[in-house]
């Protein structure tokens, strides 16, 4: 706030952003509360309990599900993340830089029904050249590459998450000054000792970040991996095929609090860390830069 | 002077293109080994991509850089035997000072011990002792750059390359490392080789200087030279502060050119240049050579002289400058130490003057 602000507008426009987020978080709050209820959702009497998070690990379909989502978020992860990371040193690197940010942007602006259809059509067809080729060939080697299944999915999800660790890294990776990888590399540095040494640990919270983004980005899809998993389950399509068809079962709301207390602990604990190491080293600056010579 | 030394840096035929826009053209240059070579010129005149060509950072559009006689234009900064300043600090932030000297040294596989020891004689050598555990952030400019030198003697490496390494300083603290890097030359031996804009950091710290604008090398020279006889307009120009005359050659007599400058025949030494009647030049003197005279004086001979009209003075503490017009849009400065009493009204009738010799005649 400046001198000339005034403080009870300040305060309304606080007001207004705290109701902004509890508006969005309150669903989320309102799943959290029933997971602790004994008679779980719409009973009359509220009984408080910790018991479905205990039965979470003897529903085996959702553990199963669970298993496969951590599973694809993990090599989504491993694949995505250090993609968009070249992806974002080619961005500082290059003279036009409108191409590349549309192109890792691009997926974005595609409807996450539009580009599984496009996608499935795409597995689909190339599945069916494989075959013909393998027919031509005389061989069945080639059959089944392109099936319905974890590879797919992987696929799906590496286009949808790529672009938001691009954009994450790209944010950390703008404070970072190139010059500080000549100076490296005029100390006898190569390339990589150069970016492993000097600037990895600039970036370092911006990987991070973007890979903390692209497992919860994991969990929270549906659409694609939908329609490009085949025969297995994750955990967002058993969420959603119970309220279609049964409604939620009790272990389901508890595992989704689970997952939610999981990804705010997480991107909570990332910008607390950050804020409080940012403060400390503030602190620091100001203590040890007083008695420095001006020369 | 060095130049009777093997060759530290050869540059051959040297161009760089971006795209259709020509940063260097055909540069060919020599640099001694221990010689205190300065890279002088206008913004983006070309002088930091030839030296950022000589260190690896920019591949060359066609011709060659050698090193100590090895062709190294295939070789990236780190397998070349130079070590670079930068003008934006360049330092490690997340290292300390220790940390940052050392880190080269690191690279090159020293133990820990070797490498404290001599990143510590490398911070005594720019006065930095006691700021070994400092974080970059917690310097000022000046000790930053300094941090950056340690970090690049310390490798023991003959050639430095310096990018503007005093550009992001304020003017005192510019002078006081000015000189603090030319003794530090003088101290280790090796070549430097400085990227600079400005004259006066050139003219302190050089053994020879480059001048370069547009991509062209104009003239190389030792630095008095440079100052003192400027071969090109443009050296002329930019180095020092000349007045710089055009005119028509009227007659060409030997070793001596008749110049007609604002109606005035002006005498300049021909200096061996290929001069005919009727050709169109440029003459320049330095301000602190032109005398001023409010009447008539013995000093002022023919064919030396000008006559103009006095339009104002410019105190500059140590130096007054007098502007006076000679023709329309052409203006002569007369610099002088002393700090007249009695200036002359605007517009009354003076007589600018030279020696023999002073006015030097430039073709191109």
């Amino acid at each position: 706030m400046d001198d000339y602000a005034n403080p009870l507008l300040h305060r309304l426009k606080w007001a207004y952003l705290l109701l902004v987020v509890l508006t969005l978080m309150s669903p989320v709050f309102y799943v959290m509360y029933i997971s602790f209820n004994q008679n779980g959702f719409g009973a009359n009497e509220y009984v408080f309990t910790l018991e479905w998070y205990g039965l979470i690990f003897s529903d085996k379909l959702l553990m199963g599900a669970l298993g496969w989502t951590m599973a694809l978020s993990v090599t989504t992860t491993l694949i995505a993340v250090p993609m968009a990371l070249l992806a974002a040193k080619y961005y500082k690197a290059a003279q036009n830089k409108l191409l590349p940010v549309f192109l890792m942007l691009a997926p974005l602006f595609v409807a996450p029904d539009i580009l599984g259809s496009a996608l499935l059509v795409f597995f689909k067809n190339l599945n069916g050249t494989m075959v013909t080729l393998g027919d031509a060939l005389g061989t069945g080697l080639f059959d089944g590459w392109f099936d319905l299944g974890f590879a797919t999915s992987l696929v799906g999800l590496i286009i949808y998450t790529i672009p938001y660790s691009f954009v994450v890294i790209l944010i950390t990776m703008g404070r970072y000054r190139s010059e500080q990888t000549e100076a490296a590399r005029a100390c006898g540095a190569n390339g990589w000792r150069a970016f492993w040494d000097i600037e990895f640990p600039q970036i370092r919270a911006g990987i991070f970040s973007a890979a903390a983004f692209t497992v919860i980005l994991c969990f929270n899809e549906y659409t694609r991996t939908s329609l490009l998993k085949g025969g297995f389950d994750t955990f967002t399509t058993v969420l959603v095929s119970q309220m279609l068809n049964t409604g939620m079962s009790e272990q389901s709301y508890a595992m989704s609090s689970f997952v939610s207390f999981i990804a705010i602990a997480v991107i909570g604990g990332i910008i607390v860390y950050t804020l409080v190491r940012a403060e400390i080293l503030s602190k620091e600056a100001r203590a040890k830069s007083a008695p420095v010579m001006s020369t | 002077m060095t130049r009777t030394k093997p060759a530290a840096v050869e540059v051959r035929g040297l161009a760089k293109h971006y795209g259709s826009v020509v940063a260097l053209k055909d540069v060919d240059l020599t640099i001694a080994a221990g010689e205190y070579f300065v890279l002088l010129g206008p913004s983006g005149g070309g002088k930091t991509t030839l030296l950022r060509t000589i260190g690896g950072f920019h591949r060359a559009t066609h011709g060659e850089v050698l090193l100590h006689g090895r062709e190294v234009g295939h070789l990236p900064p780190d397998k070349r035997p130079t070590s670079m300043v930068f003008q934006s600090y360049a330092l490690f932030p997340h290292m300390t000072v220790m940390q940052n000297v050392g880190y080269g040294l690191k690279i090159a596989g020293l133990d820990k011990a070797s490498r404290r020891d001599k990143s510590a004689a490398a911070l005594d050598m720019v006065g930095l002792q006691g700021f070994a555990d400092r974080k970059p952030h917690e310097l000022s400019g000046g000790q930053q750059q300094r941090v950056q030198l340690a970090r690049a003697m310390v490798l023991d490496r003959d050639i430095l390359l310096l990018d503007e390494p005093l550009a992001a300083l304020d003017a005192q603290l510019r002078k006081d490392m000015c000189l603090e890097l030319k003794h530090l030359q003088e101290k280790v031996g090796i070549t430097f080789i400085h990227v600079t804009h400005n004259q006066e950091e050139a003219m302190t710290v050089a053994d020879r200087i480059a001048l370069i604008a547009d991509g062209d090398l104009i003239e190389v020279g030792p630095a008095r030279e440079v100052y003192r006889a400027p071969d090109k307009r443009f050296t002329a120009s930019f180095v020092g502060e000349n007045n710089l005359l055009t005119g028509k050659v009227t007659a060409v007599s030997g070793s001596e050119v008749t110049v007609d400058v604002a109606g005035e025949a002006i005498k300049v030494d021909r200096r061996g240049l290929d001069v005919t009647t009727g050709q169109e030049v440029s003459m320049s003197v330095r301000s602190e050579l032109v005398r001023m005279s409010l009447g008539d004086t013995d000093d002022a001979r023919p064919g030396h002289a000008l006559m103009g009209t006095y339009n104002e003075a410019v105190y500059l503490g140590l130096t007054t400058s007098h502007l006076i017009s000679v023709a329309p849009g052409c203006e002569v400065t007369s610099r002088v130490v002393d700090d007249l009493d009695d200036l002359p009204a605007h517009g009354a009738p003076v007589r600018v003057y030279w020696a023999p010799g002073d006015l030097r005649l430039h073709t191109s």
